[in-house]
């Protein structure tokens, strides 16, 4: 009967083809123009590394200027997301967390040793520790990340971009190689597989769609190489440090480095802000940490939260499109009134010669239903153009923020097949009340 | 088989009381061939409706095959509908996107029938009409004559007690008439009853009872002559 239903559906969607069109075409603008903004929305808030977000930590210490607040947020004073390099070497040397990491950052002329000085490109770095990888699921096509032993040593080793090893070695296993970087010789040890965090939660909030850094190197080697760069990243200083030395900025208060933890279980977080604060307590007593004592441990969620990584723009424009698709489907609505009273003859003779209002109601439910899947693929197709567009018109950002996974393409299709559905409820509804006999003459 | 006591039909609004069928009563046995006539106005739709289950009477009992009808729900209605009563409208009412066979097969589809069954029930049904050489035709290849030889056909395909024709032959030449009334005829000497709405007191005067309408009144004629002449 299903099959008879939606024969009679697709006769019916054939009998008037132009109001047929404008309900497909209405709802399929709605959903594009929701599903664009949700996609995008949906990629911004993508847990960036499932299964382990909640035992990973970003630490927070009070250890700005006793005389003046860092700043205020939401009307009350804040404390910075970025630490000193005494307070991260301290902790790392510690190593109190089931991992941990340090995260700087730095830029330079790079290029394989095989290529000219000419060819040297402008590149970002990631100096980083060796736990970096492992705590962030960073997957590797060829080799691994360094060790503890070369982060305290400083190797002059470097792990490479998927991207970054196509540009330098055309996507060779370049394992052993040499790369120039600022005129010294880093080994490559690692080639990284595709990897795109979204969003790149574990700096700042600026960085949050931009692709991943194309070489990570031992944040010690960044130090022994008196690699300082204050332009690449933000470094906030009080109590008058010299930015040009970077030894000078090692002994300051600046803040630029962000620290990251793993804990072996969620649990554990109680128990390893209580060691932070004995930590500041201590440094307290040599005279830093004079401000009132706010520290704090944020897991990823709450510091993707905190950073506004997902701007409140975001969330409206996603509203609006979704007033706009309700909009769409009111406009969908009448057009089902419009459609269904218009064969009150046929739902006169079909009552007459044995459908109940349910058999009515199944039958225009299926032309709904068409009508939903026909609007939803529709949808699909122009959201996904909508998407291209978005991406080339935004091409800072990551393209990965800009395509749609396959969950949401099926989300696509069944939201516009509710939704249509839904709405055709009362068309269908004032259908079935249709009286036989007031219509059996007009057929 | 069709046993109506006491039935009147009301109709209010909120300012308006219309009385459009006066209380009546009326048997109809099996193989009766049952002529309604009157002025237009007088009620003989509402009638019908009634009779065909398509519109509920205000006052009095109906039962059709011994089974009050009064408390059936939308469903049991349309189920009795489909089995027991066989509708042929005037204006034919075939739904022209679909051909003879899917217009005659619709009946049978709310029914628990299989394929091959529905499809046996059509063929017949269409030989019955002499159409059974057009199944895949559109209505609108067809003459009058032969579009109401295919309502009947729907109307017979579900092997009713009853037929309810309203003006069976009220958009067709009189050679398409006779035709269609010939074949009502054959099909009432089959067995099965017919209640038909007409103008034409000709037409009326070839069933074995006349009922009459008028301003909502109904009497029965016990001779056809009286009312013919």
């Amino acid at each position: 009967m299903l099959l008879y239903y939606f024969k009679l559906a697709m006769l019916s969607i054939r009998k008037t083809p132009l109001l047929s069109f404008l309900m497909i075409a209405t709802i399929a603008i709605g959903i594009a123009a929701t599903m664009i903004t949700y996609t995008v929305n949906y990629m911004m808030t993508q847990d960036p590394v499932p299964g382990k977000s909640d035992r990973l930590f970003t630490v927070h210490l009070s250890s700005w200027d006793p005389n003046v607040g860092y700043r205020m947020k939401d009307g009350k004073e804040d404390i910075p997301i970025f630490m000193t390099y005494q307070d991260a070497t301290n902790l790392y040397t510690d190593q109190r967390a089931h991992k941990q990491t340090i995260i700087s950052f730095h830029k330079a002329m790079v290029r394989s040793a095989a290529q000219p000085r000419g060819q040297a490109t402008m590149t970002y770095l990631r100096p980083t520790t060796h736990e970096f990888f492992s705590m962030l699921n960073v997957p590797f096509l060829y080799g691994s990340p360094w060790d503890a032993s070369d982060d305290s040593q400083g190797s002059q080793i470097v792990v490479l971009s998927k991207k970054k090893n196509e540009q330098l070695f055309q996507g060779e296993n370049s394992l052993g190689r040499e790369v120039v970087i600022g005129g010294l010789i880093y080994r490559v040890v690692g080639v990284l597989d595709e990897w795109l965090p979204l969003p790149r939660f574990y700096t700042e909030r600026s960085d949050s769609y931009s692709e991943p850094r194309g070489l990570f190197v031992p944040f010690q080697s960044s130090i022994n190489n008196d690699w300082l760069s204050g332009t690449d990243g933000s470094v906030y200083c009080w109590g008058g440090a010299d930015l040009i030395d970077l030894n000078a900025l090692k002994a300051s208060e600046c803040v630029w480095l962000f620290y990251w933890v793993e804990l072996a279980s969620a649990e554990l977080r109680d128990d390893y802000l209580a060691y932070i604060n004995r930590y500041a307590q201590e440094q307290k007593a040599l005279g830093r940490f004079q401000r009132e004592q706010m520290n704090r441990v944020m897991n990823v969620a709450e510091f993707i939260e905190y950073n506004e990584v997902v701007n409140k723009d975001g969330r409206i424009a996603v509203w609006l499109a979704m007033a706009f698709l309700i909009a769409c489907l009111l406009n969908t609505m009448s057009l089902m009134m419009t459609k269904f009273h218009g064969k009150g003859a046929e739902v006169g003779l079909r009552r007459a010669v044995g459908a109940s209002k349910v058999d009515i109601a199944r039958q225009f439910f299926c032309e709904t239903v068409i009508i939903g899947l026909a609007g939803g693929a529709i949808g699909l197709v122009l959201a996904l153009l909508g998407l291209y567009v978005t991406s080339e018109v935004y091409s800072h950002l990551h393209a990965g923020l800009m395509e749609m996974n396959l969950s949401l393409m099926l989300l696509t299709i069944g939201s516009s097949v509710l939704a249509s559905t839904v709405f055709g409820l009362y068309p269908i509804y004032k259908a079935c009340q249709i009286q036989p006999s007031s219509q059996l003459k007009s057929l | 088989m069709l046993k109506m006591s006491n039935i009147a039909k009301i109709y209010l609004t909120d300012t308006v009381k219309t009385q459009a069928l006066q209380p009546f009563s009326l048997d109809i046995e099996a193989g009766d061939f049952v002529a309604v006539v009157g002025p237009s106005g007088s009620g003989k739709t509402t009638f019908l409706n009634i009779a065909g289950l398509l519109e509920d009477y205000s006052e009095g009992s109906y039962f059709l095959n011994n089974q009050d009808v009064t408390h059936l729900s939308d469903t049991q209605k349309s189920r009795l509908r489909n089995e027991q009563i066989g509708f042929i409208f005037q204006s034919f009412n075939l739904i022209p996107e679909l051909n003879l066979f899917d217009n005659v097969e619709m009946p049978l589809r709310y029914r628990t029938f299989s394929a091959k069954e529905r499809k046996s029930r059509v063929i017949e049904a269409l030989t019955q009409v002499g159409l059974a050489n057009r199944q895949t035709h559109y209505p609108q290849q067809l003459s009058g004559g032969q579009q109401q030889r295919v309502a009947i056909a729907r109307a017979l395909a579900g092997s009713p007690a009853f037929l309810l024709a309203d003006e069976p032959t009220g958009n067709l030449d009189s050679n398409m008439a006779d035709g269609i009334m010939s074949l009502l005829k054959d099909i009432n000497a089959s067995g099965t009853s017919i209640l038909m709405v007409t103008h034409d007191l000709q037409q009326a005067a070839q069933a074995d009872r006349i009922v009459e309408i008028k301003d909502g009144v109904l009497t029965e004629s016990k001779q056809v002559e009286k009312v013919v002449a």
